[in-house]
């Protein structure tokens, strides 16, 4: 059996990181949480990853450059930015970050974890 | 009568009598004009045309004497008596029946009657000149009292006993009584605020220009008004009354309390992106906990299922079944990890419990924040005002700027607190603003004091940031209206017009001291009584 896919979720408020968890519990994934961006790079530094999900508002740096920072030290990890505003963040941003997926809060389970799977080359059928 | 022509002395002297009235007369042809009647009615035609300066009576007339004097009538000129001779009993009787004076015939006559109209003459033109003030007077109090009841604003005028001596009709109009019934009495009940000025006018010769008061009218609606004062002097300097003009302020209340609220609405629609994500984020947990919390539900219930097969299993006492059933149990509960489910549940729904109670006070801050004053001010605590403010920004503002707080206590002030609420906001908006305008894409963070003290006379508010600061020429206008050096869409540019306004109509001042690059501090000073009146002048 292959080892479990690990996901990274960043975000500021640590009751969305809980929810979080509790929506992916079923899905067999690792989870690693970070409560800024600069905890995320060193978890980053330290560990592979398989996908990163990202608050975008955090003091201390927006989810979009710590997903552009993530491009480049490791480039093969999958990125999706989760935020409760979306109109001030522009499409090219969201591509120069390489950004897969945006999902906006309240999210929805089940789509949240249809994203993440894809984003993953998991296929929910096998 | 013309105080230059010559004065006219009419003799009336009966046909045929002594020519020695004329002969005195004579003498002053050269100053007078002299003519003669011959008896009262031809006297009374001329002393009615108003030609006669003063009447001679000739001796000779006799009792027709008395014709004379009444023809002369009472408001027509003196009739001097000459007698016969020198009788003090006669003499009295004359004076009695309206003459002037009365001289003798004989001895020295002309001298003696000179004498006599000199005397007249003097007094007629002393009654008549006074009469000609008299009337530059009343022609003058009813040029005044014109101006007074036609002026469009009220007038109010006291006398030094702070007793009403004039009210004009839009006097009458504000204050809701007649003028017949406030004349001679003092400033009675519902007129504090004018007594007051008026009073501090008398005592101290103080003046008062656009300052802000109220009526009570009898019928106990408050009237709110704009009122000016002065004391008037006499030309000795001395203070013998105040002057009051004032004007109904109601309708203009009620549109700057349009254009409060309109302002207002405008910041909120600035904080919405920042509210929505403040609320977003609990209703993001509080949506995925639920979501959990139904398929705990669903898993909890599947292994009760499991308790009631076993419970049946007991009561139906078959061993078998019994383990059975007890194995199941001990699967499911296993699968679905009914301890952990158990003691998540608590803490997802503690979670849950704590985000709607964030949603809660979000949306009852915001609630407080487009309240209206009810337009009277009221003792409150600027401290709080400001928090509640903060805390309605803080969520737009939280994720690049570090808030400083640094409140000493303070006493109450009498204020309108939702426009102080509305004041800390645009203040507290700027100062976001700016900061996010250096900070620009990069990234970065900023810093925003707000610091209050009490000073010698009332209570200072400070907000100060690190943003982009004021340009040396914009500090000038930053108060205008419409003046904003925002984005189109980021500003109305009556944010600090609009703070302006309401510091001033709290007595208060605000000030900006900035370096460009270098942020920006406003200065909001209030005194306590929220200067209620406004002194303006000597």
């Amino acid at each position: 059996m292959a080892t479990e896919p690990c996901v990274l979720l960043v975000d500021d408020e640590a009751r969305i990181l809980s929810a979080l968890r509790r929506s992916l519990r079923r899905e067999g994934f690792e989870i690693v949480t970070a409560e800024s961006a600069a905890e995320a790079l060193r978890i980053l530094d330290e560990r592979p990853v398989d996908a990163i999900v990202s608050d975008q508002k955090m003091p201390g740096g927006s989810g979009l450059s710590l997903l552009a920072e993530a491009a480049r030290r490791r480039p093969d990890a999958a990125r999706m930015l989760i935020t409760g505003v979306t109109d001030e963040i522009p499409r090219d941003a969201l591509e120069a970050a390489g950004v897969c997926a945006l999902i906006t809060k309240p999210w929805d389970d089940a789509r949240l974890k249809a994203t993440l799977r894809r984003a993953l080359g998991l296929d929910p059928s096998s | 009568m013309e105080a230059s022509s010559r004065v006219h002395i009419l003799l009336v002297e009966p046909p045929g009598a002594g020519r020695e009235v004329s002969a005195a007369l004579a003498a002053l042809a050269g100053a007078a004009r002299v003519s003669v009647a011959s008896d009262s009615r031809s006297c009374a035609d001329l002393c009615a045309a108003g030609e006669v300066d003063v009447v001679v009576a000739h001796p000779e007339l006799g009792e027709e004497a008395s014709a004379v004097l009444a023809s002369a009538g009472l408001d027509g000129p003196p009739v001097v008596v000459v007698t016969p001779a020198t009788d003090p009993a006669a003499a009295l009787e004359w004076f009695r029946r309206g003459a002037a004076d009365c001289v003798a015939a004989r001895g020295q006559l002309p001298e003696a009657l000179g004498l006599a109209l000199l005397e007249q003459i003097r007094r007629r033109r002393a009654i008549v000149e006074r009469g000609a003030a008299d009337r530059r007077i009343r022609d003058l109090e009813r040029y005044n009292d014109h101006i007074i009841q036609n002026m469009n604003s009220a007038l109010l005028v006291v006398d030094a006993a702070a007793c009403i001596t004039a009210c004009n009709p839009p006097a009458e109009r504000i204050l809701g009584r007649d003028a017949e019934g406030l004349h001679g009495r003092p400033l009675g009940p519902g007129l504090d605020g004018p007594a007051r000025l008026l009073q501090r006018s008398l005592a101290t010769g103080a003046r008062f220009r656009g300052a802000e008061s109220e009526i009570v009218r009898e019928d106990g609606s408050v009237v709110p008004i704009g009122i000016s004062c002065a004391p008037i002097l006499d030309s000795d300097g001395v203070r013998i009354g105040a002057v009051a003009t004032f004007q109904d302020l109601s309708e203009m209340r009620q549109l700057q309390r349009q254009v409060l609220q309109s302002e207002k609405l405008a910041s909120l629609g600035q904080l919405a992106a920042g509210v929505a994500h403040e609320i977003n984020n609990p209703m993001g947990f509080i949506h995925a906990n639920l979501a959990q919390m139904a398929e705990y539900a669903r898993d909890l219930r599947r292994a009760w299922s499991r308790v009631e097969e076993l419970q049946k299993a007991l009561a139906a006492g078959q061993r078998e079944e019994v383990e059975g059933a007890a194995l199941r149990l001990a699967a499911t509960a296993d699968e679905v990890d009914v301890a952990y489910l158990l003691s998540d549940l608590v803490k997802a729904i503690r979670e849950s419990q704590e985000g709607s109670e964030r949603i809660r006070h979000i949306v009852s801050d915001l609630r407080d924040f487009s309240h209206q004053d009810t337009g009277q001010r009221v003792p409150a605590d600027v401290n709080q005002c400001l928090e509640s403010t903060a805390n309605i920004v803080w969520p737009m503002m939280k994720h690049l700027v570090v808030l400083e707080k640094e409140y000493r206590e303070l006493p109450a002030v009498s204020c309108f607190p939702m426009q102080l609420k509305q004041v800390f906001m645009n203040l507290l908006v700027n100062a976001f603003q700016a900061i996010e305008e250096r900070i620009g894409p990069g990234g970065g963070s900023g810093r925003i004091r707000l610091r209050t003290r009490r000073t010698a006379d009332g209570v200072e508010i400070q907000v100060e940031d690190d943003g982009v600061g004021v340009a040396a020429e914009n500090l000038g206008r930053l108060f205008d209206p419409f003046f904003t050096t925002k984005k189109v869409g980021m500003g109305t540019g009556l944010g600090l017009s609009t703070c302006y306004s309401i510091v001033r109509r709290h007595g208060g001042t605000i000030r900006v001291e900035g370096r460009p690059g270098r942020g920006a501090l406003f200065r909001v000073l209030l005194p306590l009584d929220g200067g209620g009146e406004e002194a303006d002048g000597d």
